[in-house]
Order: structure tokens, then sequence, then C-alpha cells
């Protein structure tokens, strides 16, 4: 029956226009594609930065110390409101404070062959935050050993700082350092105790010189000057993704600062947000507009062969059949378009892939699922706007 | 399928036929199905209206007009496309043919519709019978009067129906070729079991009548 449809129903009225929607609709639909495959193409990148070895990146956050505050060192410590509310946050993990030391602390040097005394403090973290795996990480009351995990910085410090300026210092070894016995001498409330101490890793996660938690708080029950409630001046923050924009502009908002190097690439990615959302905005105005111009373009169709749709109504034709042959008319040249741009998409995406690798970034060869599914969601969309208009006016005849 | 009809008349005739008798207008009757019905009518008095309205072409009428159970006011365009491809089929006295495509073609599309009942060689094999061989393969507008009509015949024999309407179905053939179309729609309605209902001016004996009404 359709060769004979296709005589009477002329739907080469407006081919023109129904060309230009449909080279407007390639576009748009290439424009959406585009958006959806840098998004993941973006997100592929990020991940497999951030997650080869770990699921998850730290963040040491503190109150940011400026000229106004600085004199008011009380203030500047988070409340239970702050940690709850962090807390709340969708970047966040988990968190936990870090306990600083109340009372004072020297180290020494045991050894005659590398002298050294210093004024320290320590700080505690909850061992979950902790990333040195070693059984010796522990305290309990009367033990004469004191674990301590420096950060890997210091050693460097030492080493190329140090070391280089007196020409009889030597340069340590990790292993070594954790070979040397440290006297670490701490006092307050008029008491003093002496315990050797002894790095046992060295972290780049947390820059502060950690003890474990239960030798802070029994040291600072019995040493610490008097608080009203323990002050927590830091907190670590366990993140899946420290370049979140969200988890930036939190910082910023609430005037707390932490490790830039890990939030920098939130700027990029906030300007590939941007990009991103352009590209799509323009996509579906874009999409709109060649939805109206088909919609349109189908009233014409109809319009102009009233009455051979009127006589085919007439003589039994149902508007089942009639949409079905209008839908074989319009739709076919959509799926084709649609089979064109995820074409070009899928071969801008290899060549991206290429030239990705030899700037020693991964990103997968193939086209994204997304990608495949966005292009079926805007031709159901089509396919939605073609039927609803071929009905309404075919049963309007 | 039985037609029945309840006090239907056309609005735009509604003065008119206020001051005559009619077997039809304004009076309660059924077409049971199998019935072969001749309306006699002269000029004026509705004939096309009547079969407009029992086709549902139009719907400018009172009274209320049923295809069984259903009211034709209420029906859907669905259901109706499904009763004018399988159960009523219609010859209209302005023929309507597409114009743009040839006899066989305008044939071809009423066989198609549906589920053929014939294949495709019946179409000459009527043709033959009708004497229009030589035109099946003109297009249908540069044929004359006669020849449409005898196209509308075939076409409107090529799908399955309890009743077949028809409109003054030789008003454009002489009288060979009247009885030969009379004698195929005879063998077609008789086939399917079928009644129809034809209007016309006169009397005439082309077909046999179980009802003769006068509108």
């Amino acid at each position: 029956m359709n060769p004979l449809l296709k005589k009477i129903i002329r739907s080469g009225v407006g081919r023109v226009r129904f060309i230009m929607a449909t080279i407007g609709l390639g576009v748009a639909l290439l424009l959406i594609l585009l958006a959806v495959q840098t998004q993941v193409n973006f997100d592929d990148l990020l991940h497999g930065k951030y997650n080869e070895n770990e699921t998850a990146d730290f963040l040491v956050i503190n109150k940011e110390v400026n000229k106004e505050n600085q004199t008011q060192k009380d203030k500047n410590v988070f409340s239970d409101a702050d940690i709850a509310d962090f807390k709340k946050q969708s970047f966040t993990q988990s968190i936990g404070p870090l306990t600083a030391t109340r009372f004072g602390v020297t180290l020494q040097s045991y050894s005659n062959e590398l002298p050294f005394s210093t004024d320290m403090s320590f700080e505690s973290v909850p061992d979950e935050f902790i990333d040195i795996k070693s059984k010796d990480w522990k305290w309990e009351e009367g033990q004469k050993d004191l674990p301590i995990i420096i950060p890997s910085f210091f050693l460097d410090l030492y080493n190329f700082g140090m070391a280089q300026s007196r020409e009889e210092l030597p340069q340590i070894s990790p292993e070594a350092l954790m070979m040397i016995s440290i006297k670490v001498t701490i006092s307050g409330n008029g008491q003093s105790l002496e315990i050797p101490g002894h790095v046992i890793g060295m972290t780049d996660r947390i820059n502060s010189v950690l003890i474990p938690e239960s030798f802070m708080n029994w040291a600072n029950a019995k040493f610490g000057y008097q608080q009203q409630q323990p002050r927590i001046t830091r907190v670590v923050v366990k993140t899946q993704d420290p370049s979140d924009p969200e988890l930036t502009n939190y910082l910023k908002e609430k005037k707390l600062s932490t490790n830039e190097d890990k939030t920098r690439f939130s700027k990029a990615r906030t300007a590939v947000n941007i990009i991103v959302k352009v590209l799509a905005g323009f996509g579906i105005i874009m999409l709109l507009f060649a939805l109206l111009v088909f919609s349109l373009f189908i009233q014409l169709t109809i319009a102009s062969c009233k009455t051979e749709i009127e006589l085919l109504i007439t003589l039994g034709t149902s508007p089942g059949q009639l949409s079905r042959f209008l839908m074989k008319q319009f739709f076919p040249a959509n799926v084709l378009i649609m089979l064109v741009c995820a074409a070009i998409i899928a071969v801008l995406q290899y060549a991206a892939c290429t030239w990705l690798k030899s700037q020693n970034m991964y990103v997968s060869p193939w086209i994204s699922w997304y990608t495949i599914a966005a292009a079926m969601a805007v031709l159901a969309m089509v396919w939605w706007v073609y039927r609803s208009t071929i009905r309404r006016y075919v049963n309007a005849q | 399928m039985n037609i029945r009809l309840q006090q239907v008349v056309p609005i735009p005739l509604k003065d008119t036929l206020a001051n005559r008798r009619s077997d039809i207008w304004n009076s309660d009757v059924v077409f049971t199905k199998g019935d072969r019905v001749k309306i006699k009518a002269p000029s004026g008095t509705g004939k096309t209206t009547l079969i407009h309205i029992l086709y549902k072409m139009r719907h400018d009428y009172s009274g209320e007009l049923f295809y069984d159970q259903s009211s034709l006011r209420t029906i859907n365009a669905d259901t109706l496309s499904n009763y004018r491809q399988q159960t009523i089929s219609i010859i209209l006295q302005d023929m309507r043919l597409f114009g743009n495509l040839t006899a066989r073609e305008n044939i071809e599309l009423k066989r198609v519709m549906y589920k053929p009942i014939y294949d495709d060689k019946m179409v000459d094999t009527m043709a033959a019978r009708l004497g229009i061989t030589h035109i099946l393969n003109q297009s249908a507008a540069t044929c004359s009067y006669g020849e449409q009509q005898r196209i509308a015949i075939i076409r409107s024999l090529m799908q399955p129906f309890e009743w077949l309407m028809m409109d003054e179905p030789f008003s454009h053939l002489d009288e060979a070729n009247t009885a030969k179309a009379a004698e195929l729609i005879n063998e077609e309605c008789k086939k399917r079991n079928a009644g129809f209902i034809l209007t016309d001016l006169d009397e005439d004996s082309n077909l046999e009548y179980s009802r003769k009404l006068t509108l």
C-alpha cells in the first residue's frame, strides 16, 4: 500500500525545509553528543589519575590564619557544628580531627655522631586516616617506646638541605632513620617524662609529626594545660575526588585552607564543566528548533494533501496506517543523521584517544555508552514529536 | 451487521421534509443483514445525503443512527476505518478516484488496504467483464465518467463487506454496460452473503431487490 500512498501524499512539499531541519538536528545532535562524550572523557582522565592505586584522597584542612585572626588562636578551631556540617557534604567520605599536644616536647639525639636537639610538637589522628600500616604503630600505658610518623619532606629537608649545609653531616636513608632512637622529653604541669622514640614510617598524606592517639590522650591528660574542652585545629577529610569544585567552593566559603596542589585540578574542571554546559545548552536549543521545524513540516505536508487524506480516510484507510506511512517518510532521515553523528563522534574519540596517549593521558578509544544513550534519547524525542504531530493532524482531518 | 435509523432528518432539509411523507426520513428504519434495498427518489430529496449519512461522511442530522449497537455519533476513527475496510463498501455518485493514479492503482489501493481477499489478477478479470481493460494503466483523471464509474465499482468489490452502498452507481452507463455491472455486483454480493443499499431516480430491474423504499 505504501508505494500507492507515496504517489498520493506528495511528501516532496517543502523538501528544502525538511533538509534544513535535518541538518539542524544533525548539528544539535553533534553538540549534545560532544558534550556528553567530553564529560565522560574528562571523568575518565580524572579517575585515571587519582584512582590508580587508591580509591580516595585525604586532605588536611585548617582554618585560614590571617592578619585579623592571628592573635586569637582560640577562634581558629573547628566547632562540633563545623565538623557536623562538613560531614554532611556530598564530597566527604569521612572526617577525623587532628589532636595537638598541650605540653612541651623536645627531641634529642642519643648519639654523638648525629647530635641534635629541637623543640617539637606532635599531633595525633584516628588510625583509619594513616597510610602507614605497621605493627609498631601502637602505644599502651607503660610502654617504653614511642612510635612516631614524620612527613616525608622532613627527611628530604634534612638530606638535601641540612646535610648539604654542613660538611660533617651525613645523609640518612629512611631505613637508617628508622633505626635511630630519639630521646623524647615531654613536660608540663610541673612534671616531665623522658621516653625513647622511634620513627616507624614516613607519610605524604598528613603534614604533621604523628604519635598514636592513645599516647596523646594519656599525655594530654597528665601533662597538658587545662582546656574547657579539647580544641580541634585541623581535620583530615577523606574524599573521593579532591578536585570536586563543590569541595573547593566549600573551603573558600568557610575560609578554610588545605594543600592547594591537590585541589588545583578543580579549576580546569570548572572550565570543562562550563564548556560542556554551553555545548549542551546550544545543542538543546538547536534541538528544540529542529523539532519545531519538523513538526511544522509535518503539518504542512498534511495540510497540502488535505483532500487526498480525506479521501483515503473515506475509503477506509485507518489513521494508524496513515501515521505509519508518514512516519516512514520522515523518520529514517533522522535515524541516518544519528548514525552519521555517532560515526563522527566515534572518529573524533579515536583521534582524541591517540593524541592524548602521546600526552601520556588515557581515554577510551571507543565512543561511550552514555553518548549512545544520549543519541537514542534524542531520537526517541524526535520520534515522539513526529508521532504526536501526525496523530493530532491526521485525526483532525 | 444491522443498520438502524432513528428519526434521522438532515438539518439542511428539515423544512422541505416537514411537508413530505418519506419511508426513511423522520422514521424508525432497520436494514437487516442481507437486505437488498432499493431507495427511489427524485432529484433534490437527499439521496446522496442519505448515503453520506449512512457512511458517516456527514453528521449534520438530527435523530440517531446505529451500526448494530454503536451510535455513529460516538464511533472513533479507528473503529470507523475497520467498518470501512471489512463491513461496508461504497460506490459514490461522484466516484472519487485519485486523478493522479492510474485506474489500476485506484483499484489496487483498495485491494491492499486490508488483508487482500483477491489477488491482483482479479482486477484484470473484473476489468475485462466491464470492458475497461484498455484504460487500466491510464490515469483516472483522463478517463470518461462512464469509465470512472466502472473503476469505482471494481474498487468497491475489492474488499470484504456485509453492506455495499451505491449512490446512483449506473448513472453514466448505457444499458448494456449497466447490465454487466449489475451482474458483477450481484455475484459479488451473493459470494459474501452481503446486502446492499442502492439509490436511484427511477424504477429499475437491474438487480433483485428485497425492499423498495421511497425517500
